[in-house]
């Protein structure tokens, strides 16, 4: 669940998308050890399993999620500006260097990748490489530093791991607790144990968001501080939304398979509770209040 | 940085300046010299990113005035240039490498007073081989560390040099321990 919380822009498109595959994903986990409760396997032995394939989770969707994106990695050669950029943004934030790669599209996006901060991968899309000017660009490749330099990538995973863990623990409560009175009547039937931990996990689920969203205003913050410039990355944020706004990304066909699944339209309704992302205003509005702190010298870094 | 650290964002995110091992550099550069010959340049420049609030100009351009000032005593000359990643560069030249540390260190400090001291990105000191290659040394002010950078050719480096110049100075000049720290500086105006 590597991409969700580091994707830069807040592009309806491609976030429902994301927020779709990591609901289902987690889903899968819950459903999964529902099976094995039903089918009598034992409680370590179902941890051990869903434990083995958060950490195969961990260390295979940074690789799998640059795959789907179609970036590659580039070289000093391939891209000069994008690395010496990146390499002095590095130095301010003390940071050792990422792997740097472009994705070649016109949607303008920037995620940053990895478990560690020694295995991060920041990328770019052409797309908004071409629409900012270098200082807008700097402001969001900070951004993402700022994940990197928060380990970011790696809170996430565990988060959405223990939503999973949360639920699965409410499952053996269910079983112990109301299956308990012999086999006259059947117990908690397998469909109610799967309803009941659904319940457990689309809570977690959005407690998750939460967190992602308030991880977007902190790496917000500490871009604002190793560029020293707010308002670039406020800028390069207006340009984003409005590009967003201006062109829709969204492949028609995605958008009517999302909204069947949803209930309401996915950009109005469910953008609130469920975005990875806070809306753009308030974050424009967040850089503005520390550039007049930075204009009057109260910006620090405490 | 502790785990609950970084689940709330943590507090602290940039370090200010490392304890400062930058004078390390008004001893080593003797051994560079006379056992290695690596010999100065007669230039040192400090990088740092310029802000566009009031004050941080008016720092700026009272800090070019001390220099211009001790300058005249020491025979040290300044120019300032912004480079095309919109850092800007006061470059000091003089041959005496002990005034250039000096110099360098009022910039930094000077910078440090206004409360602009995590702007500063760098320090570099141009030197050259006894086969005129040139050789630079960056302080790293956020570590306080130095490192040996060998440009070789359009954004090559040559990292057998730069490994072997760590090798013969380590001990004398704190040296960056991560190798993947040792970021380069294309396009140094020195």
């Amino acid at each position: 669940m590597a991409v969700t919380k580091t994707s830069f822009a807040r592009d309806p498109g491609l976030q429902s998308r994301m927020i779709l595959t990591l609901f289902l994903l987690g889903a899968l986990y819950v459903a999964f050890a529902a099976v094995l409760i039903g089918a009598g396997v034992k409680g370590p032995v179902i941890l051990l399993i869903c434990g083995g394939l958060a950490l195969l989770q961990l260390t295979t969707s940074d690789k799998l999620a640059l795959h789907a994106m179609g970036a590659r990695e580039v070289t000093p050669q391939e891209a000069p500006e994008l690395h010496a950029m990146i390499e002095r943004l590095c130095i301010q934030a003390d940071l050792p260097k990422p792997k740097i790669a472009v994705a070649q599209t016109n949607m303008p996006n920037a995620f940053a990748l990895g478990r560690s901060q020694k295995s991060a991968t920041v990328c770019a899309t052409t797309g908004i490489m071409n629409m900012l000017s270098p200082a807008e660009l700097e402001g969001v490749m900070a951004h993402e530093l700022a994940h990197v330099k928060n380990r970011d990538v790696m809170i996430m995973t565990i988060a959405s791991f223990f939503a999973s863990v949360a639920a699965m623990i409410l499952q053996f409560g269910f079983l112990f607790g109301g299956g308990g009175h012999g086999d006259d009547d059947d117990g908690p039937g397998m469909f109610a144990i799967i309803i009941m931990s659904l319940v457990v996990y689309v809570v977690s689920f959005v407690l998750m968001m939460a967190l992602s969203r308030y991880r977007e205003f902190v790496a917000d913050r500490g871009a604002a501080l190793v560029t020293g410039r707010p308002s670039a990355l406020a800028s390069a944020l207006r340009k984003i939304s409005s590009g967003m706004d201006r062109l829709p990304q969204q492949d028609l066909r995605v958008a009517n398979e999302l909204s069947a699944f949803f209930i309401a339209s996915p950009k109005k309704v469910v953008a609130g509770i469920f975005a990875t992302h806070p809306p753009m205003e308030q974050r424009i509005e967040k850089l503005m209040q520390y550039e007049r702190q930075l204009q009057t010298g109260t910006l620090a870094a405490a | 940085m502790g785990f609950l650290d970084s689940i709330m964002g943590g507090k602290k995110k940039l370090k200010g300046p490392a304890p400062d091992r930058l004078f390390a550099m008004s001893t080593a550069y003797v051994t560079l010299g006379t056992s290695h010959g690596i010999q100065t340049k007669g230039a040192a420049g400090i990088v740092f990113q310029p802000l566009a609030t009031a004050d941080f100009e008016s720092i700026a351009a009272e800090m070019e005035e001390i220099l211009h000032g001790t300058g005249a005593d020491t025979g040290t000359t300044i120019t300032t240039t912004d480079d095309e990643h919109g850092y800007r560069w006061m470059v000091l030249h003089d041959d005496d490498i002990e005034d250039l540390v000096v110099g360098v260190n009022a910039v930094s400090d000077a910078l440090a007073v206004g409360g602009y001291g995590d702007r500063v990105l760098a320090a570099v000191f141009a030197f050259g081989d006894s086969k005129g290659r040139p050789v630079y040394f960056i302080y790293n002010y956020k570590r306080g560390f130095w490192y040996p950078f060998v440009p070789a050719g359009k954004l090559q480096r040559d990292g057998e040099r730069e490994l072997q110049i760590k090798a013969i100075i380590d001990g004398e000049l704190p040296i960056e321990a991560e190798l993947e720290r040792w970021f380069p500086l294309w396009g140094t105006p020195i």
